[in-house]
């Protein structure tokens, strides 16, 4: 029932967000100069041809129309269809979705495997400002995606290695070819993650180290491996997941950069061609997807903090 | 202990990871042989009567035919048609071959030969094509295999524009039961057809077990994986994930020379890189032509070659060089030294009271030799006091601002040469092309000359008329040639065994794709 | 201005005795001077076309190679550093000015204005950043303002979220509510009294959306939608040498290294401010 209370305007609040991306993603589309007549007859659109397109994808109406039209039938479930194809795009983006959450859930293992031991060991090493993780941190925050992925592919395109550059084949054909071109684009998303998550835990670990509880247990003599298993963990663990969950959401919604540069066909790259190709509707889609994971992914972090510490939930009024 | 048990379950996960994936039967080889084309770019539509696009273009040659098809001289052959007769300067029979069929196994007859002209011709269709097919006054068909078709005025290039793909001969019947939708299907009586697709991702095409050349496609799979990217491209030959792929930029099948098993193939077209310059708008600069011609003066092509495609092309001419033609050499804008070309250019800005015009250069993002070819154009008409400001902006936006609202200056892409002088430099009429209209000017003699050279047959008369027109293009300096596009084949010579014409003037790289032979 | 007071003589004592964060201040002053003083160097024209061959190795000459069109690439990544800071200082002061604006009053006021910037920021925040660039580029061009602008609204959601929070706790504080008693203007006590008490959080904050919008110019760049060629940036010279990657893997590695070291240097510097406003004091269980 609290839990209710405690989600209801959260859940409000969370669809106007929605309606907002969807009405912010419609306009900028149809503000954008070029249209999919130019790509698709490129020099030769004529005012008649244009005309012709417009009116086979429902264009020539007026756009608060064109709006309401999507919004009815995305309430349908129905998210349009590709101006190339003729074929739904939600079809497609059910094909790629898990391409992109496996390329999101590579790098969120890797970054919480890598970061959460590091950041608490870090954390609890008693220097101010941890030295070898720090490091890290400090690397990893700044090697961007492109320089990082690039670095990668001159290296393994150059010395074949195992592991491969592009090629795309699911992990329901072939899982050892699938992991072979998976994990460089994984790795390249991840090591932002490992940042993240270092410096988070070891800032929410510190903190929680000087409270007085944990003096107090180190007064009553309890073991450091049991101080950090029951107090410093759960204690720490909200702005830990605050950022986790933030991070997989921005993983989720398509990494565009990474998904360009290692050819991986997620929903980020389709939504990326989608947009160049002026075929509104991927575009339309891939956003509102985006927006809606995202969103429920922050949603399910509140659901958690409530779980792991009561004083969240009821205090949610302020 | 935190870090040690999370490495161990780190080093479990990936254990079993890899237990499951070793226990997972790899897909056994198909016994099919597939070639794999690493495509460019996805296409832009399905409607081969209306797409204007390379990257369709490619498909729809893998799938439709045409009823004619030019060789590597530019010769018009027959291809769905076995023979064809001219019976007078406006009437034409063609006989369609026996045996030629859909890939759903219905043969090929006069109806949709016919019924795919006229669906080009319809304005509904809103084909471009429609114009370079002439003026057709009557088309019957004289049996199930035999059409003839009667134009209202000669039009020589009436057969060479029956080679370019655009022109393909669709299986109309099914088009009007409504089994067919050209704008979401293809259907044809090429070599393949599609057995998948995979947007933006992949297409996976079979062959046609119609096809009427027996023992034809060599190939019984064609998959396409879509690689826009040209490292990547690179990456997927190195490690023999592809068998041929093409690049317009000469640098990668350089790059790639260094592996034993790489080859390439360069194929000569008459297409070349072009400056669209934008002689309509009082925004321009370029409204005035003396500006335009100083501009066509400073520009220094050979410096496009030298540095954009490193020496590997050639200065071109509006009448395409491929053709072999003398017209336009002898011009000031090709034969006189560059500094006197400078001092020529900046005596004509003088006189047209802009001694340092400004202007906008629009390249598509999309191509990135565009974007070089922008940059050393910059450079040159600096030398002549031009101040040139580069808009590198995406494809969809280039193509509007360029060809409907005429927002620009000048703007950088290329242009198909065809495979008749007469098809491409009709472009320069307007009234003709109808797709420069927002910035070309009218110039009547030039379009007059333009209708002539269209009825003459070919021979030294037609050569002087192409000199005169040449002359009176590079006078307008309204829509300029640069260098010639040449594009590259590159493939695995130890996974495929590749067949390209040396010479193509359609677009048409992979004009003989059933021939590729698989090597594994 | 006591906050900048103390993150004054904090960040000198953090900085003398930490190697890490004195190390990336000495490196974000070099490169913002070599930004500025870079186009009066000697090292050569960042846009001359075959001032050497094309694609040649760094050699004394050029210390940095050359590029595909045969531009020395020294300057070139010179000039980048400058386009990418001043690019993200710009951006990134814009979001500071909006954002700590709109944070103010959204804590402050609290009620409607605080729902309806609340929403406007989950909004911008649920964009995928770089679909937001891509829509932003197109709608307004590619090309240096657009570029500022996707950066601005790329960070503007979390500043303003980072600034409601901050003001609502200090506007609970017994200082703002005696101003208000005293009968203050609204206007008077955000900018009297709570501004300066959320200065050390705008400062922080400041930072890490410097470093952020490096990250997102280099990606637009990356995707063509940045600057406009011949102009260089970090990004864009990204993209020009990756197609090049395999045999002049120079111009990559040296504008990658730069890049990474530009934002390395942002971070630690942020991070010593940081540590320097709210210190936090390690212990050891024993």
């Amino acid at each position: 029932m609290r839990l209710i209370a405690y989600l209801l305007p959260r859940i409000a609040a969370a669809l106007i967000t929605i309606l907002g991306v969807s009405v912010l993603v419609f306009l900028a589309l149809r503000l954008i100069p070029g249209g999919y007549a130019d790509i698709l007859l490129g020099p030769f659109v004529t005012p008649e041809a244009r005309a012709t397109i417009a009116e086979r994808y429902g264009l020539d109406q007026p756009v608060v129309l064109q709006y309401f039209h999507w919004l009815v039938s995305l309430l349908q479930g129905d998210f349009g269809v590709s101006m190339v194809t003729r074929k739904p795009v939600l079809d497609e983006f059910l094909r790629r979705a898990p391409v992109t959450i496996e390329l999101a859930m590579i790098a969120l293992v890797v970054a919480l495997s890598f970061g959460l031991p590091l950041g608490i060991a870090s954390g609890t090493a008693g220097r101010s400002r941890g030295g070898v993780a720090r490091f890290i941190g400090a690397i990893g925050a700044s090697v961007p995606d492109v320089v990082l992925g690039s670095v990668l592919i001159f290296v393994f395109s150059v010395w074949s290695l195992w592991l491969r550059v592009g090629g795309y084949v699911p992990f329901s054909e072939d899982p050892v070819g699938n992991l072979r071109v998976m994990l460089l684009p994984g790795l390249t998303l991840s090591v932002f993650g490992v940042a993240l998550v270092l410096r988070t835990t070891r800032d929410a670990v510190m903190r929680v180290m000087t409270e007085g509880y944990i003096t107090a247990a180190v007064a009553r003599g309890e073991r450091p491996r049991d101080i950090i298993r029951l107090h410093v963990l759960r204690n720490a663990s909200i702005p830990v997941v605050t950022v986790v969950t933030t991070y997989f959401g921005f993983l989720l919604s398509g990494a565009v950069v990474v998904e360009v540069l290692f050819s991986i066909p997620g929903i980020g790259l389709y939504t990326f061609s989608g947009l160049l190709n002026r075929d509104y509707a991927i575009v339309q889609a891939g956003v509102l997807l985006a927006a809606v994971v995202f969103i429920t992914i922050n949603m399910l972090a509140d659901v958690l903090y409530a779980a792991i510490d009561p004083r969240v939930g009821a205090g949610a009024k302020r | 202990m935190n870090i040690r048990s999370s490495i161990n379950k780190a080093a479990a996960t990936a254990a079993l990871g890899l237990g499951l994936a070793a226990t997972c039967v790899l897909p056994s080889l198909a016994q099919d042989k597939t070639i794999t084309w690493g495509k460019p770019a996805e296409i832009t539509g399905f409607d081969v009567h209306v797409a204007g696009t390379v990257a369709a273009w490619e498909m729809y040659q893998m799938i439709y035919e045409t009823l004619l098809a030019a060789d590597e001289n530019l010769e018009v052959q027959g291809a769905l048609a076995e023979s064809w007769e001219q019976t007078s300067p406006t009437s034409y029979v063609f006989k369609i071959r026996d045996g030629a069929a859909f890939s759903n196994g219905r043969a090929v007859t006069a109806a949709d030969v016919i019924g795919s002209l006229e669906r080009i011709k319809d304005p509904e269709t809103a084909s471009y094509w429609s114009h370079q097919l002439g003026d057709i006054a009557k088309m019957e068909a004289i049996d199930d295999h035999t059409v003839s078709v009667e134009l209202a005025a000669p039009h020589p290039a009436f057969l060479p524009a029956l080679a370019h793909i655009t022109a393909a001969i669709l299986p109309i019947e099914e088009l009007k039961a409504g089994t067919f939708d050209p704008t979401s299907q293809l259907l044809g009586s090429g070599p393949f057809m599609v057995e998948e697709h995979k947007q933006d991702e992949s297409w996976t095409l079979v062959r046609n077990p119609h096809y009427w050349r027996k023992g034809y496609p060599l190939a019984d799979r064609l998959e396409a994986p879509i690689i826009p990217d040209e490292s990547a491209r690179m990456a997927a030959l190195r490690d023999g994930r592809i068998d041929f792929t093409t690049f317009a930029n000469p640098d990668a099948p350089q790059m790639l020379s260094k592996e034993d098993n790489i080859e390439s193939k360069p194929q000569q077209t008459t297409n070349y890189y072009r400056i669209d310059v934008n002689a309509l708008s009082d925004k321009s600069a370029f409204k005035d032509k003396k500006v335009r011609q100083a501009m066509n003066l400073a520009l220094d092509r050979q410096a496009i070659n030298d540095f954009v495609f490193a020496g590997t092309s050639d200065v071109d001419y509006p009448v395409p060089a491929a053709f072999g033609k003398d017209a336009c050499r002898s011009l000031d804008t090709y034969a006189m030294p560059r500094e006197e070309r400078i001092e020529k250019a900046k005596a004509l800005l003088k006189e047209a009271g802009n001694e340092n015009p400004e202007v906008g250069l629009i390249a598509a993002s999309s191509n990135p030799v565009l974007g070089r070819i922008a940059q050393v154009v910059q450079q040159s008409l600096g030398d002549a006091g031009f101040e040139v400001e580069i808009e590198s902006i995406p494809t969809a936006e280039y193509l509007q601002r360029v060809f409907t609202d005429g927002d620009f200056d000048m703007s950088t892409s290329w242009l198909a040469g065809y495979t008749d002088p007469s098809m491409v430099i009709a472009w320069w009429n307007p009234e003709f092309a109808v797709w420069n209209q927002v910035f070309q000017e009218n110039v009547p003699e030039l379009s007059a000359a333009l209708d002539e050279v269209k009825t003459m047959q070919g021979g030294a008369e037609r050569d002087a008329k192409l000199s005169e027109i040449c002359a009176m293009i590079d006078d307008g300096a309204n829509l300029l040639s640069l260098v010639s596009k040449t594009d590259y084949v590159v493939y695995r010579d130890d996974q495929v065994d590749v067949t390209v014409a040396e010479k193509s003037g359609s677009s048409n790289t992979f004009q003989y794709i059933s021939e590729f032979k698989p090597l594994d | 201005m006591t906050a900048l007071a103390a993150i004054r003589v904090r960040l000198g004592r953090l900085l003398r005795e930490d190697g890490l964060s004195f190390f990336g201040l000495i490196m974000l002053v070099l490169l913002v001077l070599l930004g500025l003083v870079g186009p009066y160097l000697p090292i050569g024209d960042p846009t001359r076309i075959g001032a050497g061959p094309r694609l040649s190795p760094p050699s004394w000459v050029f210390p940095f190679g050359t590029d595909e069109l045969g531009r020395s690439y020294l300057p070139r990544v010179v000039e980048g550093i400058r386009a990418t800071f001043l690019l993200s200082v710009v951006a990134v002061v814009i979001t500071a000015v909006i954002g700590t604006m709109l944070g103010m009053l959204a804590g402050y006021f609290r009620g409607f204005s605080d729902h309806l910037v609340a929403r406007g920021a989950d909004i911008l925040f649920a964009f995928p950043a770089i679909i937001v660039g891509l829509l932003v580029a197109a709608v307004v061009g590619p090309g240096q303002i657009s570029a500022i602008a996707v950066i601005s609204i790329a960070t503007i959601p979390l500043f303003i979220r980072v600034v409601r929070s901050v003001t609502l706790g200090v506007s609970g504080r017994g200082f703002v509510t005696a101003a208000e008693v005293a009968g203050a203007s609204s206007g008077r006590v955000m900018l009297v009294h709570i501004l300066p008490n959320i200065t050390g959080a705008v400062v922080v904050q400041l930072t890490y959306a410097m470093s952020i919008g490096i990250i997102i110019e280099s990606a637009l760049s990356y995707l063509g939608l940045g600057v406009q060629p011949p102009q260089a940036s970090l990004g864009s010279l990204l993209r020009e040498g990756s197609a090049y990657l395999t045999i002049a893997p120079w111009l990559v590695l040296s504008a990658g290294a730069v890049l990474s070291v530009a934002i390395m240097s942002v971070n630690l510097v942020g991070d010593a401010v940081r540590d320097g406003l709210e210190p936090l004091k390690g212990r050891l269980l024993t």
